[in-house]
């Protein structure tokens, strides 16, 4: 899923909310008479805004555009939430001109999971490249009940994540590592 | 993903879902009327009508205001809730890696590092992003000293761990009912 996803969500809800509570609030206030008494007695669709389109054409149009255009954001919002940050390609272009360089990532990725399972009371890792802001490797380690996390932690900084920021050819390829303590009492070899 | 984005994701898919169908429907009712056509899905007539025969104090309109105002509220709540972080933040040692522990994977192993104190039939636990709260049942009559054995246990756990931020820990011991 997309971390991105998640703040487009927020600044959305954010928007509708405080529209409807300002729509809402105001209408509210209109009906209790905090605009003048006579106001809350007046009809909610007044004649002369049910009849203001008449003879101007172009009014319908305009609305048609609007929600044309409400549509649109709607449907872009509705395609954000099957979104994810996962990227099939490491791009390690360096010079555009020169041409692209992409690698798989699942070469990558494998070549990670196996070595992380070799380290003792590790039990289960996934390894997925993500992009958000920027492309980085997210390694997802389950560990055995008994594990020493200190030295699995140690031997995933420097042994795992060395060997693979060699591979990319970037000394200061981002990783996010997320451990996953006490996942399973006996260690089992597997890949998820 | 947190169960508040979670949330958030299904709210947010419903809702775009909903203004799209719904700007839709009325594009094609102004094509519709444009066209000469009566209308096809919205019985707006009929709508504008009650629009006219009801004023802003009438009752059923002060209701649909306060939905109004309370369906805001809730979406305000929605995209400003927190909720439970869905990882810790882990100590780094390297320039580049950051480095997380499940909150899930950390309530687990918290709760079988307290169950394995001499004494303890069985243990939970819940994290939040400054708390850690452990139950502990025991079997018989509890021990003098077994809370603190347990609190021992959990905050060596939390320790081994090496989290960013310190934690507080809370461990509340029961006798477990064999009756």
């Amino acid at each position: 899923m997309s971390s991105r996803a998640n703040v487009i969500n927020r600044v959305v809800l954010v928007v509708l909310g405080l529209l409807l509570l300002a729509a809402g609030g105001l209408g509210l206030a209109l009906s209790v008479g905090a605009f003048g008494a006579w106001r809350a007695t007046y009809p909610v669709l007044p004649r002369e805004v049910s009849t203001f389109p008449d003879g101007r054409p172009w009014f319908w149009w305009a609305v048609a555009g609007v929600l044309l255009l409400i549509a649109i954001l709607a449907l872009l919002w509705l395609l954000t939430q099957f979104k994810t940050d996962r990227t099939t390609r490491l791009d390690r272009t360096t010079n555009a001109r020169d041409g692209s360089t992409t690698l798989h990532a699942s070469a990558l990725t494998t070549a990670v999971e196996d070595e992380a399972l070799g380290i003792t009371g590790v039990t289960s890792v996934s390894a997925n490249v993500h992009e958000h802001r920027g492309q980085h490797v997210f390694l997802r380690v389950e560990l055995a009940d008994s594990a020493d996390i200190g030295e699995v932690r140690t031997r995933l900084e420097n042994e795992v994540v060395a060997h693979l920021r060699e591979g990319v050819g970037d000394p200061r390829f981002p990783v996010t590592i997320e451990l996953l303590p006490g996942a399973s009492r006996t260690p089992r070899r597997s890949v998820t | 993903m947190t169960a508040t984005n979670l949330v958030n994701r299904v709210v947010s898919a419903l809702l775009a879902l909903a203004l799209l169908l719904g700007s839709l429907v009325v594009v094609v009712e102004i094509v519709a009327a444009a066209l000469g056509r009566a209308a096809a899905l919205i019985p707006y007539p009929e709508w504008t009508s009650w629009l006219r025969t009801h004023s802003w104090n009438d009752w059923i309109v002060t209701a649909v205001l306060g939905a109004l105002v309370v369906f805001g509220l809730l979406l305000l709540l929605l995209a400003f809730r927190r909720g439970k972080p869905a990882s810790l933040a882990l100590r780094s040692g390297s320039d580049g890696v950051d480095v997380t522990a499940s909150r899930r994977s950390v309530e687990k192993s918290l709760a079988a590092a307290a169950a394995r104190t001499t004494g303890i039939a069985g243990a939970s636990a819940s994290v939040s992003r400054r708390a850690a709260r452990v139950d502990a049942r025991t079997v018989a009559r509890s021990e003098p000293g077994i809370r603190e054995e347990v609190e021992s246990a959990v905050r060596g756990h939390l320790d081994s761990l090496g989290l960013e931020r310190r934690m507080r820990t809370r461990v509340d011991v029961t006798t477990k009912d064999t009756r």
